[in-house]
């Protein structure tokens, strides 16, 4: 990025600045990475950046941990619009007694991208029914 | 002196240092990690087209060369550009803001974001880290640049801080806790220090009054339109950031006084620092 005058030959004196090879680089690594940033955004813009947030929710592992049962799960976010605030609600029931809810609130979940978590629960999730969704979001 | 790779090479140097030096604070800035992928791609877009558009204008001002070469400054905001996006790239991956499991678009919007303030940091540091510079030369742009150059100048040192402060939630609130009171002092305490630091207390490379100038004019050329400019610019930034989406215009006008009164110390300050 430094640059001054070269005044080229001693003779002359006016022989057009010369620019040192590393500046070629230098700029030229500059200008390649200009291309790659705004084509990576511009793409987006036309590929659903503007569709709002689609979140499904996958059990990734359960696991008996002291104090309960742990769940971690994995949301995913099937739209190009991140999602703040996420809340993943997990419910496990059981057949004669009240289901037991468990919530969770992801800060962020970015487009096409997905966050990890997990919830506890008392009981064990493979004794009934553990359903995980998303209950809502807010807008970034 | 002729311009060997050595010394471009410790001219590069001097921008990875200014990149890392103006960068830090946003790239520890919680906001700015999240802003990376959830602000508009268009305004994301727009966005690092300005900020190109400043460091050509910031390679002229605070060039060596006294001839204008567009191709050269191109080529030097190209390069200040890359340093800053290495730079951020490098240190969001350090500070693990960037893990390899998030998708390109995610990885790419953080790091796109951060080189805002990098690599301006990068075309400051050449000039603040340096020591060899030509002071008369750059004293003659400024002088030949006249009016727009000023403020280009006060538009660049406005971006700057403006920018350091935008994204946290914090303009918001304190827009919220501030009665019309509180914000109409604000207001008129960014102007009295716009004015005074740019013409009255000696920092070096303080502007002179105008020649011929009285008091108001200087105070209507040159301090009111750099509040005005310090205004335009934070509206700029917090339109970016979709701070002003939806907020009522009362409500708008409250933060952009609180994002002005950064925004006018920078463009006061510029002049003193580019």
């Amino acid at each position: 990025m430094n640059r001054e005058h070269k005044q080229g030959g001693n003779e002359t004196g006016k022989v057009a600045p010369q620019v040192p090879w590393l500046e070629w680089v230098a700029s030229g690594v500059g200008l390649l990475l200009v291309l790659g940033v705004f084509g990576v955004i511009g793409w987006q813009l036309f590929n659903g950046a503007t569709v709002p947030p689609v979140i499904t929710v996958e059990v990734e592992n359960v696991a008996l941990v002291e104090g309960g049962h742990r769940v971690l799960f994995r949301a995913r976010n099937r739209a190009g619009e991140a999602a703040a605030q996420v809340e993943i609600e997990g419910t496990v029931s059981t057949a004669g007694s009240d289901p037991e809810t468990s919530r969770v609130v992801l800060d962020y979940i970015p487009g096409h991208s997905e966050q990890e978590g997990g919830l506890f629960f008392r009981r064990d999730p493979r004794s009934g029914a553990l359903t995980l969704r998303a209950t809502g979001f807010a807008n970034p | 002196m002729p311009v060997t790779s050595e010394r471009y090479a410790i001219g590069l140097a001097r921008a990875f240092g200014g990149a890392i030096i103006f960068g830090i604070p946003l790239l520890m800035t919680m906001e700015m990690w999240s802003l990376g992928f959830s602000m508009g791609r268009g305004r994301l877009l727009l966005l690092m087209v300005f900020t190109l558009a400043v460091l050509v204008g910031l390679s002229y001002f605070s060039g060596f060369e006294k001839t204008f070469s567009l191709k050269e400054d191109a080529m030097d905001a190209f390069a200040a550009f890359g340093v800053g996006v290495i730079t951020s790239a490098v240190l969001l991956v350090v500070l693990a803001v960037i893990t390899f499991d998030m998708t390109w678009s995610e990885i790419v919007g953080r790091v796109a974001l951060q080189s805002v303030p990098a690599s301006i940091g990068a075309m400051l540091g050449r000039k603040q880290l340096g020591d060899e510079q030509d002071m008369d030369a750059e004293e003659e742009r400024k002088r030949e640049a006249g009016y727009g150059g000023e403020l280009f100048l006060m538009v660049a040192g406005a971006l700057f801080l403006a920018f350091n402060m935008a994204p946290t939630e914090e303009m918001i609130l304190i827009a919220f806790q501030m009665t019309p009171w509180h914000v109409l002092a604000l207001g008129v305490l960014s102007i009295l220090l716009l004015h005074v630091f740019v013409y009255s207390i000696g920092f070096s490379g303080q502007e002179s009054r105008p020649e011929g100038g009285t008091f108001l004019t200087t105070f209507l050329h040159f301090t009111l339109a750099g509040y005005g400019v310090a205004l335009l610019v934070s509206f700029y930034v917090l339109w970016s950031f979709g701070r002003t989406d939806g907020v009522s215009v009362a409500e708008i006008a409250n933060m952009l006084v609180v994002l002005g009164f950064p925004a006018s110390l920078g463009a006061a300050t510029a002049r003193l620092v580019v």
